[in-house]
């Protein structure tokens, strides 16, 4: 029985209705403008006026003459980053997560690890792989050395999100599902696993972006080969046109992309299963 | 998991730990075993005015996500009605989150710049004649940054610790005659504490780990900690980055630990 | 701004309404509660009754009508301007706050000093035996503990009413049992007017001076808890109450106050009509209590055959301790139980399947005047025990 004073609303409730919408543009307003400002005319500058509505500066990023360096491949090498580390990042924390549940030897100092690993400085996990590499004689690399240091990051932020999914995941299911003769594989892939998809879309949604959008732990540990923050990072030094604006807005538009599939996927999920689940 | 985790991070840490006793020469690590880097770090007045830069950045940034993040969640969970709305407006805070964020940097230059939005926008009002120059690149710009990108750490598990809260608890209150501001000292406040500690231990371990935030927004003119590291590893002299490394996580740790002693998390993160 | 305390607290419901954007939870309802009563607002949920606790407290307010505590208005005053108290359904004790600041919460706001704060929460704590328990967290406490201190808390303003939201709801039926005769103790003792949500039958006739019977936003009946039981108005408090089989039945002749009713499968029985002269062909309802009907074996009788007599096949069989349910089936649409004293019973049991006939007095029939809302009921069968 939720019902709540629906009388007039106090004016403390304007007071904050004002402060979230200044909170909301302080938010947004900033990155509005850049997507304007990355239609910016030929001639125009980093600021406004706008010089006239082009494209120009989004053509300036696939154009391999211009100053920018090679965006496309580090684009490229970006997304596949990302795509490997949300599916180790998935595999794992579920994995994790469901191991959790019982108590296993070393359990609380892996629990502490992961915690650890969230709040170090992103630059120390950096400079620490790259100098174990070279302890070891290995080249550092995107694909190696720049995935694991990213994987500190994004591991211990499944892991959580497994707990809290897990945390209010009924096991009568599973208890269910063993009784009704499944074997734990089978209870796994046709009971635990399609309950729990919509935080496990969650957590490859945090693994796909959390690793796109790294910078301190790559910066170090990506080798030769830059990911995409790192060639924007390296712009802001260099490149002073918009087409720094037209890359920003590019990302962004990827970002979307990747955060609206997942949530509208996980909207989906729960909403063919609101027959009387209200969770 | 494990392995990958050890592998990654756990050994990674202790090679640094290691290498912060090292010497090194013309670029190359020499093995041995030294004070020297330490004893830089502790003597150097470089590093103790970095550590008082990103000490005061923390602090500051500290307070205001707190405050903005405190109203915020206050807001989305005791004013607004209807939780498809709540979760909304929840969402719309959130999004920025999986934007990248030096691209949300970026975007402060054409506002804050010298031909920018706001002092184009004051100049035109005849409110001032020339450019604000502390607009950008500056501590102000700095700070500007560090809340638009860490509020939302504070929002979230404020929100979260809020939105468990009983709303009997707060009739219950109204009921023995707490007035509004009342209620959110006395039972909302409190209520709230294992979320504030959550975003603090977020914020200011972020504030005190960046650096690439310090690099844009002050135009190099400001240094912190991690950006002084940087520079070092680029200089390839990886002991006294290690040590000073090393150093900042002792700091991090100690503020965390205190966090830690004095709220319990893990009652928000079990359940 | 200091709350009345022990003023009068009569309760005066006039003609509220209350919307929630586009459902009435409330419609037109007045309702007087006189001071030092103890009354229970009894319905199925979504029936309205939390909705006007609310509104006597102030967390809610009508979108029409008029509240008035004893004799003045107090819609739009705040809850501690109106000297009420309430007792949250799930206690709503802060849980960062210990026993003690949780009594003595109210008095810190009212700026009273901790010495006096912590005197008077103690008195209140003893008087609910739980002065031992003062320094624990409410975490700490068993259900029936918690319930405890919560009384403690809302009685420690001297309220002139107490608002009781479902406050056994969440205790296991042994403490329940027990904490309802403790509250009504409480009750004499203050003699304030207690104002008390259930949606349990026993507990508030076992309880209440006065029983609210509410569905759907609207009173259906309000009488002493007595009157409820043995003379329900409507044939939706005599099937909700319990207890009872509610006969209908076409009037086919009216003489000396009884009328003859006959059903649709032929049975007839004398529904008692006083003064009023029912019209030959008008539809009556009369209920009479499970426990006044006598089952015999027979195999070869026919409805209509006698007054005040049915015949029909044994359903179910319940054995309920001191008395054994027996269901018939009547072959009308609604089920008709009797309950016979064990040793009865047990003298010569029936079995399922087996064809009895059931007697009844017609003395001890009730007529209803209003068969709304029976049929929406009419599958509730929440038993009563006459004991």
């Amino acid at each position: 029985m939720a019902m709540h004073d629906s009388g007039k609303r106090p004016w403390t409730f304007w007071f904050f209705a004002a402060f979230f919408v200044l909170f909301v543009i302080f938010l947004y307003g900033p990155m509005f403008v850049v997507y304007l400002l990355s239609f910016q005319g030929e001639g125009g500058g980093l600021t406004f006026p706008m010089n006239g509505v082009s494209t120009h500066w989004f053509g300036e990023l696939v154009n391999p003459e211009s100053r920018s360096g090679d965006i496309a491949s580090s684009f490229q090498r970006s997304l596949g980053l990302g795509a490997m580390v949300a599916a180790i990042t998935v595999f794992l924390s579920v994995a994790a997560g469901l191991g959790f549940r019982r108590r296993f030897l070393g359990s609380g100092v892996l629990f502490y690890i992961a915690i650890a690993s969230l709040i170090m400085p992103g630059l120390f996990v950096g400079l620490g792989v790259n100098v174990f590499f070279s302890v070891l004689g290995w080249e550092p690399d995107w694909t190696t050395s720049g995935l694991g240091s990213q994987l500190t990051w994004t591991l211990p932020f499944g892991l959580l999100i497994m707990f809290a999914v897990l945390g209010r995941f009924n096991r009568s299911y599973e208890e269910a599902a063993t009784d009704l003769g499944a074997t734990p594989w089978q209870r796994l892939r046709e009971v635990t696993l399609p309950i729990l998809l919509p935080g496990i879309i969650g957590v490859a949604l945090f693994g796909f972006t959390l690793s796109y959008d790294e910078f301190p732990r790559t910066v170090l540990t990506s080798g030769t080969e830059n990911t995409l923050p790192i060639t924007i990072w390296a712009m802001t030094t260099n490149v002073t046109s918009p087409a720094l604006y037209a890359l920003g807005t590019v990302t962004t538009l990827v970002s979307f992309a990747v955060v609206g599939t997942a949530l509208g996927s996980i909207a989906l999920i729960s909403r063919r299963r609101r027959g009387g689940d209200s969770t | 998991m494990a392995l990958l985790l050890i592998f990654f991070f756990f050994i990674p840490v202790l090679v640094v730990i290691a290498v912060s006793f090292f010497d090194y020469q013309d670029g190359s690590i020499v093995e041995a075993f030294i004070w020297d880097n330490y004893r830089d770090v502790f003597t150097s007045a470089v590093t103790i005015t970095e550590y008082a830069n990103s000490l005061k950045f923390a602090a500051i940034v500290w307070a205001l996500t707190l405050l903005i993040g405190f109203n915020v969640a206050y807001f989305l969970v005791f004013h607004v009605r209807g939780v498809l709305l709540q979760i909304g407006l929840f969402l719309v805070c959130t999004v920025p989150f999986w934007t990248s964020n030096i691209i949300r940097m970026i975007s402060w230059l054409p506002v804050l710049g010298k031909n920018g939005l706001i002092n184009s926008a004051l100049i035109k009002l005849g409110i001032i004649n020339t450019p604000l120059e502390f607009l950008l690149y500056s501590d102000f710009a700095v700070v500007v940054g560090y809340v638009h990108l860490f509020t939302l750490f504070m929002v979230v598990p404020i929100f979260n610790s809020m939105a468990r809260i009983d709303r009997s608890l707060l009739e219950a209150a109204r009921d023995a005659g707490a007035g509004r501001f009342r209620i959110v000292y006395e039972i909302v406040l409190p209520l709230s504490k294992t979320g504030i500690a959550l975003g603090t231990i977020f914020v200011v371990t972020q504030v005190m780990g960046d650096f690439f935030v310090v690099k844009v927004m002050s135009g190099g003119q400001s240094t912190s900690v991690v950006s002084a590291l940087y520079n070092q590893v680029a200089a390839l002299q990886y002991p006294p980055a290690a040590a000073s490394a090393v150093c900042l996580l002792a700091v991090v740790t100690l503020m965390v630990a205190g966090i830690l002693r004095v709220v319990d998390v893990r009652k928000q993160l079990a359940s | 701004m200091n709350a009345p305390t022990n003023g009068n607290g009569r309760i005066e419901v006039m003609n509220v309404t209350k919307k929630f954007r586009d459902t009435t939870a409330v419609a037109n309802l007045s309702l007087n509660i006189d001071h030092g009563s103890y009354c229970c607002l009894l319905g199925p949920s979504g029936c309205g009754k939390t909705t006007i606790l609310r509104m006597i407290a102030g967390h809610e307010s009508p979108s029409s009508g008029d509240v008035r505590i004893g004799g003045q208005s107090v819609v739009g005053l705040d809850p501690v301007q109106r000297g009420t108290a309430m007792m949250f359904q799930s206690y709503a004790l802060f849980p960062h706050r210990s026993v003690i600041e949780n009594v003595g919460f109210a008095l810190k706001m009212r700026g009273a000093s901790k010495d006096e704060r912590n005197g008077k929460a103690r008195e209140l704590l003893q008087k609910v035996h739980m002065e031992k328990f003062a320094n624990r967290l409410p975490a700490e406490l068993s259900g029936g503990q918690q319930q405890r201190v919560a009384l403690a808390r809302a009685l420690i303003t001297n309220p002139r009413v107490l608002l009781l939201d479902e406050p056994l709801s969440a205790l296991d039926e042994y403490l329940r049992l027990r904490m309802r005769g403790e509250l009504r103790r409480v009750q004499k003792e203050l003699g304030i007017t207690f104002i008390h949500v259930t949606h349990t039958q026993l507990e508030a006739i076992a309880v209440a001076d006065v029983v609210v019977v509410m569905t759907q936003g609207r009173i259906e009946q309000a009488a002493t808890a007595r009157d409820i039981y043995t003379a329900p108005r409507s044939a939706y408090v005599a099937r909700f109450i319990g207890g009872q089989n509610v006969l209908t039945g076409v009037v086919e002749g009216v003489a000396g106050g009884l009328a003859t009713v006959r059903n649709a499968e032929g049975a007839r029985a004398q529904f008692p009509v006083d003064k009023a002269n029912p019209a030959k062909g008008a539809s009556l309802f009369a209920a009479i209590r499970r426990d006044r009907i006598h089952l015999t074996r027979n195999s070869t009788y026919r409805n209509g055959d006698e007054l005040n007599a049915a015949v029909g096949i044994v359903h179910a069989i319940e054995n309920q301790g001191t008395y054994v349910k027996v269901t018939l089936d009547l072959t009308t649409e609604e089920e008709f139980v009797a309950y016979m004293p064990d040793g009865e019973y047990f003298r010569d049991p029936i079995d399922i399947g087996d064809r009895v006939v059931a007697r009844w007095d017609a003395q001890n029939l009730h007529l209803l005047e209003d068969a709304s809302g029976g049929q929406q009921f009419a599958a509730a069968d929440k038993d009563v025990a006459l004991m």
